[in-house]
């Protein structure tokens, strides 16, 4: 437990001492939120949300990026694979709702007749789904200019994408966009629940892939054995 | 280098050298008194440390260096391949405890692939690696984490090995006391020089007390005092005991190691 908190806090402390990350990880959904708040409020909430998934996938992505030549060294210090992979999606969790937190506010306060505890719920999901698809996408393309663009490409087909279509519902953030319709449009509960249903099922699903991926890039080579030592 | 740097120098050499430490400690405070008293420039006086600490090795003789123990580190046949290119082909290394070894070689004759396949960091394509204890491995680059303060870098590694803060932070600080470092600093790994964060990387290698140390050219930017507190600090850890193997392409310094691996492709294998 102690390595899995002390991955965590050392990605949280790097994270927050990238000042500039920070600024931009702020100015992302704050300006998404912006750019739709003359339409209808939906809209806003909406963009807000994706702009929220896109920052925390974009930190996760980096940080997993800047932590690979670390992470072997890391291993033969006494860590496990699922230290350092779970130890820094909590801190790219709690780096997630810390900036989820303003935002959860200027929606409270900036737009009137919402289902506040259905906002709160779609942050939580944008957030539990950026982190692990950040870390995916850097476990599976070593160079970070290959990883941003294959983010950049999922973001965009997951604006661009109709999301009654059946094609959307494989989008990792379609969940957001349902809890959304029920927090601002009053829809039936059935939004939420299929929200959060399909959060958990992608978080799940890209958790697992995540373990996979550094399991085996992390994994103890078969050539190397360990005799006692006297 | 004034007289003090002067003295230093010589301590390292005759410690090097496996100087008893009760006689270095009585020649190095002989030199220290002719100097006080005599003045003058020690390399004048009695010239550079190397060549009088070769000269009083001469007339003194050395201590018994302790005999090697069990074999810590067998690499056996390693070969690797990148595509059509063979860049180690059957190389074979032994290292006991209380031993040094060097591997050399030609730039791009696979030294680093050599010992990151004693690290387990990848696989080779043929040969196997026993190690016996722990192993603690120093990259060439990129063992350090920018936004990270020193200390911080202790308490990560340190955690690996179920070490509280504390003495973890405490262990870091005097392994890079050991290297003339001061780890004490509120300084983030990004604004060290390139020499400080090389000694950080060594620092964390050696925290958790490796009966094993792989070391990938350690020594990159330190000062002429670094150079020579790294070595003094790997002669330290040999004598308790742990088995180092050290990539390195400075063959002046192949006098104190015990055993070298020579890469260099025309002359493949092992010797000591």
């Amino acid at each position: 437990m102690n390595r899995l908190v002390t991955v965590a806090e050392m990605t949280l402390r790097e994270l927050v001492r990238r000042r500039g990350v920070l600024l931009l990880l702020l100015l992302m959904p704050l300006t998404f939120w912006l750019i739709r708040r003359d339409s209808h409020v939906g809209q806003s909430v909406r963009a807000l949300l994706l702009g929220i998934s896109w920052a925390v996938s974009t930190a996760a992505l980096f940080a997993t990026s800047a932590a690979r030549e670390l992470e072997p060294r890391l291993r033969l210090a006494g860590y496990r694979p699922h230290h350092l992979y779970l130890g820094r999606m909590l801190g790219l969790w709690a780096l997630g709702l810390a900036v989820s937190v303003p935002f959860f506010l200027l929606t409270v306060f900036d737009a009137n007749n919402l289902r506040y505890a259905g906002i709160a719920v779609a942050m939580l999901c944008c957030v539990a789904v950026a982190a692990p698809l950040g870390m995916l996408i850097g476990a599976l393309l070593p160079r970070e200019m290959e990883g941003t663009l294959l983010l950049l490409t999922v973001v965009a087909v997951q604006m661009l994408l109709d999301p009654t279509s059946s094609a959307a519902k494989l989008m990792p953030f379609w969940s957001s966009r349902e809890i959304a319709s029920w927090a601002v449009d009053h829809t039936d509960d059935g939004y939420l629940s299929r929200g959060v249903l399909h959060a958990a099922v992608v978080t799940a699903l890209m958790l697992v892939t995540v373990a996979g991926l550094f399991g085996v890039r992390l994994r103890r080579r078969r050539h190397l054995r360990h005799a006692p030592l006297v | 280098m004034n007289d003090d740097e002067w003295l230093r120098a010589f301590g390292a050499e005759l410690h090097q050298r496996r100087v008893a430490v009760d006689a270095a400690r009585h020649v190095i405070a002989e030199a220290a008194t002719h100097l006080r008293e005599g003045g003058g420039d020690p390399w004048l006086v009695f010239g550079p440390p190397q060549a009088y600490a070769a000269a009083i090795v001469e007339s003194i003789g050395t201590a018994p260096g302790p005999r090697p123990g069990p074999v810590r580190l067998h690499a056996t046949g390693i070969t690797k391949r990148y595509g059509r290119r063979t860049v180690l082909r059957d190389a074979t290394l032994t290292v006991r405890a209380g031993q040094i070894a060097a591997v050399i070689g030609a730039n791009g004759c696979g030294k680093s692939t050599f010992l990151r396949i004693c690290a387990g960091l990848i696989s080779p394509d043929a040969g196997e690696v026993t190690v016996a204890g722990r192993l603690g491995y120093c990259p060439q680059q990129g063992g350090t984490i920018d936004f990270l303060l020193p200390d911080e870098h202790f308490v990560l590694v340190g955690a690996g090995q179920g070490m509280a803060r504390g003495p973890a932070r405490r262990a870091g600080r005097a392994a890079a006391r050991q290297l003339g470092w001061d780890a004490e600093s509120t300084v983030l790994a990004r604004h060290l020089s390139g020499g400080t964060r090389q000694k950080l990387n060594l620092t964390m290698s050696t925290l958790a007390a490796p009966d094993v140390l792989l070391l990938d050219e350690p020594y990159q930017g330190f000062d002429q005092g670094s150079y020579v507190n790294l070595w003094d600090q790997l002669a330290r850890l040999r004598d308790e005991g742990r088995a180092i193997v050290v990539v390195t392409h400075l063959l002046n310094q192949l006098d104190r190691v015990d055993t070298v691996l020579d890469l260099t492709p025309a002359q493949q294998g092992g010797r000591r």
